[in-house]
């Protein structure tokens, strides 16, 4: 009665039409159902019910004016790859659709994804080239900015060394970006080039790939929905990655499958789990171990893909018969029961997946962490078919590409390590002469005792990891294995608030003589430290406003469109890159093989390069044109294989995920799962890697019995060389033209030139076509030799909550690596002796939120994620809270046991978090120890929401394989403000 | 009454859930399956009679995610207050017509004298004029907020209604700032002379002279007027109160608490109203001589000594101090 | 039969991303301080923690109707609850009434001067003429108009949020529960539709 149609809007009666007329422009069924979110199977009941979808207006117009045009890009925030559909009107980007064709992400996002617009809308980004003068933000031209920097670096280069000037590249960069910030660190001559996947996924990469191979994602999101039971351990990726949950929750619905979370936290992850085990912080190879004394105890072990697949699981089953039950809940506090049900869930309800994200990874037992992961994967035989697998998700947007396209201070691109090989290699890919590259590099003298380096060994030799750059920056130049210090830092779209131990930093900012930061936004680095000088901001666009490939987390690789052109004076990496390279003289060299048009390189090109030499990983398939045929037609993709049923690039997998082998033209589908015996590899199969060598102490390192399907040979086998094929007499099935490249490769020796490094695609052709992998059948290892810990054990965290156990569990010795000092040892002990546990009695750890990423000053700078977080916060459990007189939402001083370091924050009392534990969110900067540093930004750039960086209050501890940084275990106290 | 009872209930449920939290951190479940015992929407609604949780976004009632005493403000507010109104409203002008019919205007028993006293100040009548017409706009206006729609809106239309509508609701909000500081300043002005006393039990007893014979003395106010004094402070002081709550929506308040205001206030507003109905009847065609006292401020000596006899004795004895002022009858 | 369309939140599937919220925001470019659409999270941090969006929920009998003291709202023919800014005054009444908060009052100025009452539209618009600029600039888009459903949903991470009609959304959701076994009810449909799902 109350509710009535007013007569004035009678005329707009929508929906009359169609409860009359149900033929007419309707949404078919299968379109009302994908946008009501049915799953598809199982339509019948729904069968005759009248639709709910409603008739298109006829004049279909969003907003009254000139035409709408749409176009893909990929969002720039997490590694899950969701499509972004743009609406673009007049060159503006008006408005956003749901991608619905994309298979993964169909139609979605999380809070950042639909909120995307405003990173090319917002007002706060950086609009101009400025630089600090005296202590005051100055606006400059490009030109100014390039002769200048361009000009120090010279002078810093010809002082200090090349390796004086450290290179940070970024996770968000497309492939063909990050692949050109390696190649320009290469031709400047120097290793110390980084990103994110340093602090984030660096452990994961070397103890997957010392495992089996590859470092990356096994499976990928979607063929979760095949599996039977899902650990999640050390990830929230209900925050991290929602749309990934997507495929999660359907997989737990539809299949009922157990979905087990293992953290120190409640995350909203394990809300939706069917169990949850609260661990303590930094105790993950005791709970795996403890889950496999279970197994081996009971023989739920797969003993068959043991026997064919794996190496060295003889040493894991005496390290695992020292977790007892009771020495398993003593130092992580699971019981036993809990960890065997989980166990026996594992091993007997298969397939099984392990998912893990930086819970795991960012520990001083990082990279044993993930090796302790993968030997539970390998004993139950999880791995290399559906729904098994290392499902690693990844964090940014392209870390796996970025990584993948070498951003390491390791790996040249591809994962082509620093070997004399590998740099000639790329340098007849790049068609630049191999002396030349060496005669940009540092010659390194004696110091502290170390004997001196040449050009090569110094081109050969890793360099400093972004980790440790403000050590390398502040320590005596003796301590620094290089020619000098750290004087420069050029930092492209990676935050200064993402790595630990803050006030030192902030103290290294100092020192420097040249900071470069190249982004949309100012950063923490604009405003960290003291600062008066020799200071650049240069605004980079986002990946919206350009165009090139990204490499999702389940290694897909997806073509974004230029959405809208760069706005206010902001330009794109490539044409930076370009005109850095052009003040330094090498532009020429370096873009050899590449269209430029006014400065500007062509995306295009650049993935033509990368796919011209990326053969060791099977980046050589995804030639640009596939890959927008890709994007042009993802419904033909189905939503759990990833393959295409139909269309132009029916067989595909979608986005070609790596490796896909060979030229183009040989059209291999790419990889969904790695390593999948049961698969031909023309279809996507394979094997694990032979790359650790035939055979070790008597026993074979190749597989056993075990082979890919339609495999010639039927069983294991080295990997490929000119020379194997000969010997097999397959070298007859080359082309002329493959064979003249693979001699004019080989020299003196064409035997010995490698599937890897043979331009040509003839090795790996033919042995496609005999069904062999070229990178040859070997086993996993669950015995990695050459690694610090081959078997992993546990190594109580630097700052330990438990120093009585510190004795019996400590941290590895004091060593030098990747040219820096790590006295983690010196560090737990001294904290032991001091008794740092009583004064600081709470673990804290870090972690993510859904509104924000990474160091968060995109998503803070953006209103419709920063209204929803407005304050830095820390989680911290009743008991704690009261006993200390806090209340929730108090101030709070969150006091570090290193630095006399503070962060005044607000407390959120929770029992989220265990008693003894206290969690905060790692996006937020720019207050520093109490002080609000808005003032220092560049007029109009600051982010809307400011925040004490959990950084300031992170401590002293590296993973002794790649330096990476412990920001999830350390001590603090904590008080009321 | 209905919100003290919730807030117990509320409490109680509180203290449960908070004690049955901690027994669970002290003695950690050997497993969790946070999928079965999921919190279901029933079972929080008969603990808590609202659905609360947590939220990202700094605004505490937005944490609210489903609260059903809604419904509750919704009867009170569409069928309990508007019965309330009428009878008040309608019943008051009812009495008043029929009391009309049976004793028309109450004349001056003596007739006019012709000699005229000096009843109210001009600063009174400032007062009482300032407190009255703010009331009878807020008075209009917030009745059009209860009745308008179904009285006037079929009359004028409905946009046109909004419009006026939307006027009135500025001049309510914005009246009623004036029409506290008449409240303030009636109080201070009168109080004294509003204190109840055993002459105002007799005058009650008497029937105030409406009803029955003769006039039982009064001072300066009498037991009715006193009635309307404390009438017009206390409803006064509430309707504030309350209207302060409503114009500050959720400063420190709950829904809960808004909704309570908005009903004392709509209550204590068509209560008011009606009585203030009476007091203007009394004060104008009811009854002879008495609408002077607020017009020119003077009143006749007969209708004085009638109705306030004893208030009469006291301005006489006073008057050689304030003479000149009570003496001018003419002007 | 006439389309009667709901929202309808699967609280087993909601993860609190918050997509619903921004691609609200986004669509609409609904300013700070305004939230057509929100996320509680229930038992927050326990087991059994769960997360609703919530926003209005287009009810039959709607409340806000009843109170409103100038008669703003309507309801369409497929039953979406729409109200015009035009005649809303800004007294918050639909607050008091709406049992979902759904109601929100920028703040315009001064005391009293609550700006008029911004909800969620189901991304139908308003009385104007559909797809005006009108209309887009006092109520945010018309997806209706275009054939297309509420961004919420549409863009719901998990699909957890659904929309559409009635009948079909309830489908989908007894389905879901029948297959996985479990489900917390479709919150707030015995308020906003005085009916439950019967699985």
């Amino acid at each position: 009665m109350l509710i009535k149609r007013k007569s004035r809007e009678a005329s707009h009666s929508r929906l009359q039409a169609l409860a009359s007329d149900h033929s007419s422009g309707m949404l078919d069924r299968r379109s009302f159902l994908m946008r009501s979110g049915l799953a598809v199977g199982g339509l019948a009941a729904v069968g005759a019910t009248t639709l709910g979808a409603v008739k298109p207006a006829q004049a279909a117009m969003a907003k009254p004016g000139a035409p709408i045009e749409l176009r893909r890009n990929i969002c720039t925030h997490c590694s899950v790859g969701c499509t972004v559909v743009a609406e673009v009107q007049n060159g503006v980007w008006i408005g956003q659709e749901p991608a619905w064709d994309s298979p993964i992400n169909r139609g979605t996002h999380c809070a950042k994804g639909a909120a995307i617009r405003e990173l090319v809308h917002g007002d706060r980004r950086l609009k101009y080239p400025m630089k600090l003068a005296n202590g005051q933000w100055q606006r400059i031209s490009w030109d100014q900015a390039f002769n200048e920097i361009g000009d120090k670096m010279v002078a810093l280069r010809e002082k200090s060394g090349a390796d004086s000037v450290y290179i940070l590249g970024s996770a968000k960069f497309s492939n063909e970006g990050a692949y050109l910030l390696r190649k320009f660190a290469a031709f400047w001559g120097t290793n110390s080039v980084d990103h994110q996947a340093r602090i984030c996924h660096s452990t994961t990469v070397a103890g997957v790939a010392n495992t089996w191979g590859y470092g990356a994602m096994t499976n990928s999101y979607n063929d979760i929905r095949n599996s039977k039971t899902v650990i999640i351990m050390g990830g929230n990726p209900a925050e991290a990655h929602p749309v990934s949950l997507q495929h999660v929750l359907v997989g737990k619905e539809l299949k009922r499958a157990n979905l087990i979370v293992i953290d120190p936290r409640l995350t909203r992850t394990a809300a939706h789990a069917t169990e949850y085990v609260r661990i303590r912080p930094g105790t993950d190879i005791p709970v795996i171990w403890g889950l496999l004394w279970h197994i081996f105890q009971n023989g739920w072990e797969d003993k068959e893909f043991i026997r064919q697949r794996v190496y060295g699981m003889d040493l894991v089953r005496k390290e695992v018969e020292k977790w007892t039950p009771e020495e398993v809940e003593r130092v992580t506090g699971v019981p036993g029961a809990q960890m065997k049900a989980v166990a026996e869930k594992f091993a007997k309800e298969k397939p099984s997946t392990l998912v893990w994200c930086m819970g795991a990874t960012q520990k001083t037992v990082g990279t044993a962490n993930v090796r302790a992961f993968c030997t539970l994967l390998l004993a139950t035989g999880n791995v290399g078919s559906e729904g098994t697998g290392a499902n690693i998700f990844r964090g940014h947007c392209n870390v796996q590409g970025a990584t993948d396209l070498g951003l390491d201070i390791a790996n040249l691109p591809l994962y082509y390590g620093l070997v004399e090989g590998a740099w000639r290699h790329w340098g007849r890919v790049w068609e630049v002469e191999y002396d030349w590259l060496q005669s940009r590099f540092d010659e390194v003298p004696a110091k502290a005792g170390r004997p001196a380096r040449n050009r090569k060994q110094n081109m050969e030799t890793p360099g400093i990891t972004s980790t440790r750059w403000f050590d390398a920056a502040m320590m005596p130049a003796d301590e620094v294995d290089q020619r000098d210090n750290v004087k420069a830092m050029l930092i492209f779209g990676h935050g200064g608030n993402t790595v630990t131990r803050m006030p030192e930093a902030a103290k290294g900012l100092a020192k420097l003589d040249l900071l470069v930061v190249a982004d949309p936004h100012p950063t923490t680095w604009a405003v960290l430290g003291e600062r008066k000088e020799n200071t650049y901001l240069l605004p980079i666009c986002t990946q919206l406003e350009t165009s090139g490939s990204r490499t999702a987390s389940n290694r897909s690789i997806q073509w974004g469109d230029k959405i809208v052109e760069p706005i206010f004076e902001s330009k794109d990496d490539y044409w930076v890159m370009y005109r850095l390279a052009e003040k330094l003289g090498f532009a020429d060299r370096m873009f050899k093989n590449i269209k430029v048009e006014n400065k500007q390189p062509l995306a295009e090109d650049l993935l033509r390069e990368i796919n011209r030499g990326g053969w060791s990983t099977g980046y050589t398939g995804q030639s640009p044109e596939r890959l927008k045929s890709h994007m042009a037609n993802q419904g033909d993709f189905d939503i759990v294989t990833l393959r295409a049923t139909k269309g132009p690039n029916q067989g595909d997998y979608y986005g070609l995920p790596w490796p896909c082998w060979g030229k183009p033209e040989i059209r291999h589908p790419g990889t969904h799962i790695l390593y999948n015996t049961n698969l031909h590899v023309k279809d996507g199969g394979g094997t694990f890697r032979a790359r650790f060598g035939v055979e070790r102490e008597g026993q074979t390192l190749l597989a056993e019995g075990s082979f890919s399907a339609g495999s010639e040979i039927k069983d294991g086998y080295p990997e490929f060389t000119y020379g194997v094929l000969k010997k097999l007499g397959w070298d007859s099935l080359l082309t002329a033209d493959e064979k003249a490249t693979i001699e004019r490769i080989g020299g003196a020796n064409p035997d010995g030139v490698s599937w890897a490094i043979d331009l040509s695609g003839g090795i790996q052709r033919v042995c496609l076509e005999k069904g062999v992998i070229h990178y040859g059948n070997g086993k996993a290892r669950a015995n990695a030799w050459n690694l610090p810990d081959p078997v992993p054990v546990h190594r109580e965290p630097i700052y330990s909550p438990r120093p009585e156990l510190v004795a019996k569990y400590p941290t590895l010795p004091n060593g030098r690596q990747l040219r820096m000092p790590n006295i983690g040892a010196t560090v737990q002990k001294a904290a032991v002796d001091k008794n740092v546990a009583r004064d600081f009695p709470i673990i804290l750890t870090s972690g993510r939120l859904v509104e924000y990423e990474g160091g968060g000053e995109e998503t803070r700078s953006n209103k419709w994620l920063a209204e929803l977080q407005q304050d830095m916060f820390v989680e911290i459990h009743p008991a704690d809270a009261s006993a200390r007189g806090i209340v929730d939402g108090g101030w709070v001083w969150v006091l570090g046991p290193e630095s006399g370091s503070k962060t005044r924050v607000k407390a959120l009392v929770t029992e989220r978090v265990g008693r003894g534990v206290a969690f905060m969110p790692f996006h937020f900067a720019g207050w520093f120890q109490g002080v609000d540093q808005r003032p220092k930004y560049p007029q109009g750039t600051d982010p809307i929401v400011l925040g004490e960086s959990v950084n300031t209050v992170t401590t002293y501890g590296y993973d002794p394989v790649t330096n990476m940084q412990e920001t999830k275990v350390t001590l603090c106290q904590i008080r009321a403000a | 009454m209905v919100k003290q009872a919730r807030r117990l209930a509320l409490a109680i449920a509180v203290a449960l859930l908070v004690g049955s939290g901690i027994a669970a951190a002290q003695q950690q479940p050997t497993s969790v399956n946070p999928t079965a015992s999921s919190v279901k929407e029933e079972q929080l609604l008969q603990q808590l009679q609202n659905v609360q949780g947590r939220i990202t976004i700094p605004d505490a009632k937005a944490a609210v995610l489903i609260q059903p005493g809604g419904r509750d403000w919704r009867d009170l507010q569409q069928v309990s207050l508007r019965w309330i109104g009428a009878i008040a409203i309608l019943g008051m002008l009812g009495v008043l017509i029929l009391f009309y019919m049976a004793r028309g205007t109450i004349p001056i028993s003596g007739k006019r004298s012709g000699r005229r006293v000096l009843r109210f100040g001009y600063f009174e009548r400032f007062t009482h004029w300032l407190t009255a017409g703010c009331f009878i706009v807020l008075a209009v206006t917030g009745v059009n907020v209860t009745f308008g729609k179904v009285l006037l809106m079929p009359l004028i239309g409905a946009d046109a209604f909004a419009g006026w509508s939307q006027w009135a609701k500025y001049a309510h909000n914005y009246l009623a700032f004036p029409f506290m500081l008449g409240l303030i300043l009636t109080f201070f002005m009168w109080v004294l002379d509003n204190i109840p006393t055993k002459l105002d039990v007799d005058w009650f007893r008497a029937g105030g002279g409406l009803v029955g014979k003769g006039h039982p003395p009064a001072r300066k106010f009498n037991g009715g007027q006193k009635l309307i004094f404390w009438s017009v402070i206390l409803g006064g002081v509430a309707l504030s109160v309350t209207g302060l709550l409503l114009i500050f929506p959720f400063a420190g308040t709950t829904i809960a608490d808004m909704q309570l205001a908005q009903i004392v206030h709509g209550i204590v507003s068509v209560v008011l109203v009606a009585v203030m109905l009476a007091h203007i009847y009394i004060g104008t065609i009811g009854m002879e001589g008495a609408f002077d006292a607020m017009s020119s401020g003077e009143v006749d000596e007969n209708w004085a000594r009638e109705h306030h006899a004893l208030w009469l004795e006291e301005e006489r004895t006073k008057a050689p101090a304030g003479g000149q002022r009570a003496a001018g009858p003419a002007e | 039969m006439a389309t009667r369309v709901k929202f309808l939140c699967d609280a087993d599937r909601c993860i609190e991303c918050n997509a619903c919220v921004t691609a609200c925001k986004n669509e609409h470019e609904v300013p700070w301080g305004i939230n057509r659409r929100r996320v509680v999270t229930l038992n927050d941090g326990k087991p059994g923690e769960r997360s609703i969006s919530m926003a209005c929920m287009h009810c039959t009998d709607a409340p806000c109707a009843a109170v409103c003291p100038v008669d703003c709202f309507y309801t369409t023919a497929d039953a979406v609850v729409l109200h015009s800014k035009e005649r809303c005054i800004g007294c918050g009444y639909c607050f008091y009434a709406c049992p979902f908060g759904a109601p929100q009052y920028p703040r315009v100025g001064n005391f009293g001067s609550r700006g008029k009452m911004d909800k969620c539209t189901y991304c139908a618009g308003g009385p104007e003429a559909d797809a005006s600029q009108a209309e887009y600039a006092n109520y945010g888009a018309n997806r209706l108009a275009e054939g297309k459903l509420p961004i919420c949903a549409e863009m719901c991470s998990t699909k957890a949020l659904l929309a559409g009609d009635g009948q079909i959304i309830a489908e989908i959701y007894r389905e879901r529960v029948l297959k996985r076994g479990y489900g917390s009810g479709a919150w707030g449909w015995k308020t906003a539709y005085k009916e439950t799902i019967a699985v």
